[in-house]
């Protein structure tokens, strides 16, 4: 198969980005799209090509499926890399791009197919030997079922949505009294999300740890494992910060882990790049949760201590080449942590926030990466989700990487929606997190939303600042301000702007 | 020249004096220097307390200012004094006016749980609003009777546009 010319990044966001990086820097042309008020991303920016797919909401661009292929035809794409999201694991995608002669950078269309259904995924892991979590063997029809298989299994229980994926449509169950509520929103968020709302059920195991396994597999046959990263640090599911090695891991429990992820690749025929998911549970047994069928979000954290770019891997393979580095991937190096920088507000419940980014500084200096779609000045839209960019840390050890982690959170500076760099700092530095004790609990056992309140220096310096501010501001202004009265005086005037009065 | 300066509800005294070029604030009985530089940033500022180093942005919004540090706004409100004598005459907000549930940022109303007329009690689901392909509960603060519903499920809200007015239990 001769190089790809011309590539169509079917994405937004950071990750486009980040695909259109390596683009670049494989001498290919990098082709982005996007929907209206995706006009002025970062992505658009930074690509060779960039054309319009529709408007705000996902259905109606990024996710209309037609006008994707539709474009990447008119346009001359000779491959489709989907990032992740959107239609990365969407098995019709991949099969209109082949029936349309280009070539989806990632696994076969039938590969997606069989690992996005997790019932099957499960099937799959057992026949290669993997121990799985016990559960339901089909997706359940009603909540009388559900209750029933809890008689069975025990509580708590995980409801998962059949297509899900990413987090998104899965729910803890701790009793009885939490079904219904539970039942009615993840099928709901599973039919918004996945236009699917099959959901089934699995044992919740307590404590658990949630570390995954990076592989690549070529055409020729070659599976390759790239070490493990943890992701326990989770809100809801969402992943906040990924870290590689785990912490919990020794020699013993990796080699064993890796071969398990490799013997469900090959059992599923796997090509390009993958993620196999696993519970780890307070005993170090791991249990298969799922096949993610794409880059994932965390994929840098890999990239810092092999020295790989897992997207120029990913392209060669498309390509048919076999993985560059043969049979013998890189030694990791070090350990590399990542934190996921979100527009949310960790104070106000982590709800969404959307704006102007009035102000953005990124953080430099030794062993710091950010993968970013943002910059000064650009909006965040409500329509997509709330990652404004990625800060990947590298060091020679988990010590040495957490304390650069805390020192690049300090010198990142974004302003105009609220973020959760204050968040990463309080995570970053709690004793459970520098002892590597970690949960997907973490935060239900750690974390309160009073723990990010300000400490006395932080207040007092907010205290000056606005005197010395207010000061400032009433200078030159001639009427004192007792003699205006107090609805008229100069503090008021400094603290609002549009009333038409001298600033 | 002294301000009242009032953080989430504590007030402190402040005297900004100048001698010399050089700035000093007085606080809680204690004397600091202070030096506060202007960045061509606009709002932002550095602020050096006695030698500590500060970056910080102060951002004029409705009757107080909005200080940013170390990535938290605070909202500091800036008086003088006379003004904070005046104020303390005003009366105090009624407190059993009941709530307004609203939608905290702009999306998709997914769900209403309550009906009119409906008893709620404190940290019930009244709402379920989809934004950023997450769906939230919003919940009641108080316990009290829904006295209205104002949009209805699928509607498309704005951030802050009320959802469910809530009325004490008798009023």
């Amino acid at each position: 198969m001769p190089a790809f010319r011309r590539v169509l990044v079917a994405n937004r966001g950071e990750i486009a980005v980040r695909i259109v990086r390596t683009l670049r820097e494989l001498g290919i042309t990098s082709i982005a799209v996007f929907s209206e008020p995706d006009r002025a991303a970062f992505h658009v920016l930074q690509a060779d090509e960039a054309y319009l797919i529709g408007p705000g909401p996902a259905r109606e661009s990024y996710l209309d499926l037609e006008r994707v292929i539709e474009t990447a035809k008119r346009v001359g794409a000779d491959a489709v890399h989907p990032g992740y999201g959107f239609f990365a694991e969407n098995a019709a995608f991949a099969r209109a791009c082949e029936e349309a002669r280009m070539v989806f950078i990632g696994p076969r269309p039938e590969t997606l197919a069989a690992l996005g259904d997790k019932l099957a995924a499960r099937a799959i892991a057992r026949r290669a030997g993997v121990p799985v979590i016990p559960g339901s063997p089909g997706p359940v029809e009603s909540i009388a079922e559900v209750a029933a298989l809890a008689h069975e299994i025990g509580w708590p229980l995980m409801l998962k949505a059949a297509a899900g994926g990413g987090g998104k449509g899965m729910r803890i169950v701790r009793s009885e009294a939490e079904l219904e509520s539970a039942w009615t929103l993840t099928r709901g968020e599973a039919q918004a999300a996945f236009g699917d709302d099959r959901v089934y059920v699995e044992r919740a195991i307590e404590r658990p740890r949630h570390v995954e396994a990076q592989i690549l597999a070529d055409g020729t046959g070659r599976v390759a494992f790239l070490g493990e990263r943890e992701c326990s640090v989770q809100r809801r599911h969402q992943k906040l910060l990924e870290e590689t090695p785990s912490p919990a891991f020794d020699a013993e429990t990796r080699a064993a882990f890796g071969e398990a992820a490799c013997r469900i690749a090959r059992a599923a025929g796997y090509l390009n790049a993958g993620t196999v998911e696993f519970i780890l549970d307070e005993q170090k047994r791991f249990y298969f949760l799922e096949v993610n069928t794409r880059l994932q979000v965390e994929h840098p954290v890999t990239e810092m201590v092999t020295g790989l770019d897992l997207v120029a891997e990913q392209v060669r393979i498309a390509q048919g080449e076999p993985l560059s580095f043969g049979d013998q991937p890189p030694e990791p190096r070090g350990w590399s942590i990542e934190a996921r920088i979100l527009a949310e507000d960790p104070a106000a419940g982590f709800l969404p926030s959307i704006g102007r980014l009035s102000r953005l500084r990124f953080p430099h200096g030794p062993g710091v990466r950010t993968d970013g779609g943002i910059y000064r000045g650009c909006d965040i839209p409500v329509f997509y989700d709330s990652l404004l960019t990625k800060l990947v840390v590298h060091g020679t050890d988990r010590e040495q990487a957490r304390r650069r982690l805390l020192r690049a959170l300090h010198e990142f500076v974004i302003e105009g929606v609220h973020t959760n760099l204050t968040f990463h700092r309080w995570l970053a530095s709690h004793p459970a997190f520098v002892a590597g004790d970690l949960s997907t609990r973490f935060l239900e056992d750690h974390f309160r939303p009073e723990v990010l309140r300000p400490g006395t220096e932080v207040t007092e310096a907010a205290v000056l600042a606005a005197a010395l501010h207010a000061r400032a501001e009433r200078v030159g202004v001639a009427l004192p301000a007792e003699e205006a009265g107090p609805r008229r005086s100069a503090w008021r005037w400094s603290a609002r702007p549009g009333e038409g009065e001298p600033r | 020249m002294k301000l009242w300066v009032t953080l989430e509800g504590r007030d402190a005294e402040v005297e900004v004096t100048a001698e010399d070029g050089r700035l000093f604030l007085e606080m809680d009985g204690r004397r600091i220097a202070a030096d506060f530089h202007q960045l061509p940033d606009g709002e932002v500022y550095s602020l050096l307390v006695d030698g500590r180093s500060w970056e910080v942005r102060v951002a004029p919004d409705v009757g107080v200012l909005q200080v940013t540090v170390h990535g938290m706004t605070l909202p500091v409100a800036v008086r003088h004094p006379l003004e904070k004598a005046l104020l303390g005459l005003e009366r105090a907000p009624d407190a059993r006016a009941g709530e307004t549930v609203a939608a905290p940022m702009p999306g998709v109303v997914v769900a209403i749980r309550v009906t009119p007329g409906e008893r709620v009690v404190a940290g019930q689901a009244v709402a379920v609003i989809e934004a950023m392909k997450m769906q939230n509960e919003l919940t009641a603060r108080h316990a009290g009777v829904v006295s209205e519903v104002l949009v209805a499920e699928r509607t498309t809200v704005a951030a802050g546009q009320p959802l469910v007015r809530i009325v004490p239990e008798g009023a």
